[in-house]
């Protein structure tokens, strides 16, 4: 890793930041929306631009990774630090990978390569740590989870850790790194901080019922020995209070500790965070136990900061939740509830938040396979599809509607296949009476497609701010 | 005709990463909507069992750990796997377990993980991942799968594949086979999982093993609308 004993922007980085910014501005005019091109632009002319950059900064800069709730944690902790009086840079549109990151430096600065923001806040792909990080020099990294995702981009969950621990080891020794302590395969990771310090976040709950197919737990063995972990309590996939029965490993205490989780409704939780002893309420605008462990991530993060926590619980009930995850749209009298599904684990919280209860849902999946999806779709048969509640309806659209009636087909339930996204909505409205609500699963650029027609029929704001 | 029908589920927490445990709710399935009594029974590492009690065996897919610990237990089954193919018991087994029923599967590093010679196959660790949509002709016609596995699977004259590829990779990068398939035993490395969109293939496994225990002759017709459906997707998708 090369220091940056330079910098004031020579004149390469100010070629480099000039070109990067003119490609930004050619993208917006043609197309809308950050992207990853202008960022790879500068970094061809000038490979440490985004290191000069962001070594301007005086709050330093924070790296959110994880396979789940990057996008969410990023956006909490925005608004944590934006309520302490911070000017605040992040990628916002999830464009996560290093040349987004770059991109969204760039966006920032100025035709001369300065930077008018004091802190940056970015969530990161995990395959784009070590570079990142050691571009970056962040001074806070938060490893919020580890499931398996789209393996055939990413591969298999060890080599994720790995490729985190190895830009964790690579740290400066003043860095702080936050870390989940109910996710054995996470906290794993403290072995690679030798120098920067470890602060631990975490779930001590009662009266969570895992679903009962919930066979998504990646990673329930000792990362030492392999032996099954014992498990007290268990939240969801292999997140809980965990024991080696070898005693090789046993789950952190941790600081920020979420003491009770209270759904308030479909739009809302109550949270009772405990840190130091005392008991912080939080009003929490987003459901389900998954955006708790974002916020308890958050607040764990904006500690380390040395923040006020009172100050970023009252930060938090002004949080909204990010593009496609929970979204309701309201179409010609009807409510489309919008929910981004990526993974098994994520699919099965928005299962165990929306779905497991008996009631009258109508419910369309949209589900394609774009490279961005991943192409492998074998992961829906590890959903607890058979958790969900009989509904009034199961619609399955997408270019892998198939796919997807067949995994319900097999699960006891028929559902209704139209192919066509366009169709498909239009038979979800035609089924839904005005007045009524139905809940839209879809991956990611299904959920793209979706917000497009959708564009047309209903006020959505822009998801790129 | 309520025949029960006993399926084993070999490592079905240390193998477990790619929806393989479809295969085995196809399995019961296909054969509860024909009247059987499909039951399952998981096996882990160090459990006793005998493979020459069930009807079928499945065994799918892993990390690299668990396919550490898989092979040692494996090992400790070489004779009572071996012995129960030859008498006829029928299983699949898919990627990571179909490497270790080969002879041997050296990694990338050269650290070699014995298999159980079931199969006179040997799988070498390689720099490059075969990954995509993959389409071979079969015994049960035109099978379809997506496959991702850096262990190149070179099998013996001799040793018959399972099918040969239409399109994607198979066994390895140039001989144009996959799988491979060994009295009732039938090794792949095709996820999806295989067999939800190929029923013919299911129902084979279904009706050899029925027709073992039980005389079964032929299964009643599904309607496989859907499967066929989904099995054309994958067709007809971008590799």
């Amino acid at each position: 890793m090369p220091n940056h004993p330079d910098r004031s922007p020579g004149a390469r980085a100010v070629v480099a930041n000039g070109v990067g910014k003119a490609v930004l501005g050619l993208r917006r005019m043609t197309r809308g929306g950050g992207s990853a091109l202008p960022g790879l632009v500068a970094e061809r002319i000038d490979p440490h631009m985004v290191g000069r950059l962001a070594a301007q900064l005086p709050g330093g800069v924070i790296v959110i990774t994880g396979t789940n709730g990057k996008t969410t944690t990023t956006k909490m902790l925005v608004a944590i630090l934006e309520a302490n009086g911070s000017r605040v840079l992040t990628n916002r549109s999830g464009s996560n990978l290093s040349r987004g990151v770059a991109s969204a430096l760039l966006e920032r600065s100025a035709w001369r390569g300065r930077l008018a923001e004091d802190i940056a806040v970015f969530e990161v792909d995990e395959a784009s740590m070590p570079a990142v990080c050691a571009e970056l020099r962040p001074s806070t990294v938060m490893v919020l989870n580890l499931f398996r995702d789209q393996l055939d981009r990413y591969g298999e969950l060890d080599s994720t850790a790995n490729v985190i621990g190895r830009a964790l080891a690579g740290l400066d020794g003043s860095a702080t790194v936050c870390l989940n302590a109910d996710d054995p395969l996470v906290a794993s990771l403290a072995r690679y901080c030798e120098r920067p310090e470890v602060r631990w976040f975490g779930v001590d709950v009662d009266g969570i019922a895992k679903l009962d197919h919930d066979a998504a737990s990646d990673s329930d063995h000792c990362p030492q020995c392999g032996h099954a972990l014992d498990y007290d309590k268990s939240f969801y996939s292999h997140l809980g209070h965990y024991r080696c029965p070898e005693g090789h490993v046993e789950r952190p205490i941790p600081e920020v500790t979420l003491r009770s989780f209270e759904a308030v409704d479909d739009e809302a939780s109550h949270l009772l965070v405990e840190v130091d002893g005392s008991a912080l309420s939080v009003q929490l605008p987003l459901p389900g136990l998954y955006n708790a462990y974002n916020a308890v991530a958050a607040l764990c993060g904006a500690r380390s900061r040395g923040l006020s926590l009172t100050d970023a619980a009252e930060a938090l009930t002004h949080v909204t939740a990010p593009f496609g995850r929970v979204e309701r749209v309201d179409v010609n009298g009807r409510r489309l509830q919008l929910l981004l599904v990526k993974n098994p684990t994520g699919f099965n919280q928005i299962i165990q938040t929306f779905l497991a209860e008996p009631n009258d849902t109508r419910l369309m999946l949209a589900i394609n396979d774009g490279f961005a999806d991943g192409r492998d779709l074998s992961w829906l048969w590890d959903v607890a599809i058979e958790d969900i509640a009989p509904g009034a309806f199961v619609l399955c659209t997408g270019v892998r509607a198939a796919d997807m009636a067949l995994r319900f087909k097999y699960a006891g339930v028929e559902a209704d296949v139209v192919p066509d996204v366009d169709e498909g909505l239009a038979e979800l409205l035609r089924r839904t009476p005005p007045g009524e609500s139905a809940e839209v699963l879809a991956n990611y650029t299904a959920t793209l497609e979706l917000r497009e027609k959708l564009n047309g029929q209903a006020a959505i704001k822009r998801f790129w701010q | 005709m309520t025949s029960s029908l006993t399926i084993a589920h070999l490592y079905p927490v240390e193998m477990n990463i790619y929806g393989d445990r479809g295969n085995v709710l196809t399995l019961v399935r296909r054969a509860e909507w024909r009247g059987f009594m499909p039951t399952v029974v998981e096996v882990g590492v160090g459990e006793r069992f005998d493979p020459a009690d069930v009807d079928i065996l499945f065994a799918g897919g892993g990390q690299d750990r668990g396919q550490v610990a898989v092979g040692l237990d494996l090992q400790s089954r070489a004779d009572a796997l071996n012995d129960a193919a030859e008498a006829g018991v029928v299983m699949l087994v898919v990627c990571g377990t179909y490497q270790l029923f080969g002879r041997r599967f050296e990694t990338l590093e050269g650290h070699e993980i014995p298999g159980i010679g079931l199969f006179k196959a040997d799988t070498i660790g390689s720099t490059e991942r075969l990954i995509g949509n993959v389409t071979i002709d079969s015994p049960w016609g035109p099978l379809v799968g997506f496959e991702n596995h850096s262990g190149q699977t070179t099998l013996d004259p001799g040793q018959f594949p399972l099918g040969t590829v239409v399109r994607g990779s198979g066994n390895n990068a140039t001989d144009k086979v996959e799988g491979a398939i060994h009295h009732n035993v039938h090794g792949t490395y095709l996820h999806g999982p295989v067999l939800p969109r190929n029923p013919a293939f299911a129902d084979h496994l279904i009706l050899t093993a029925l027709a073992r225990r039980h005389g079964v002759d032929k299964l009643e017709p599904l309607d496989d609308t859907l499967e066929r459906a989904a099995a054309k997707v994958v067709m007809d998708a971008a590799r």
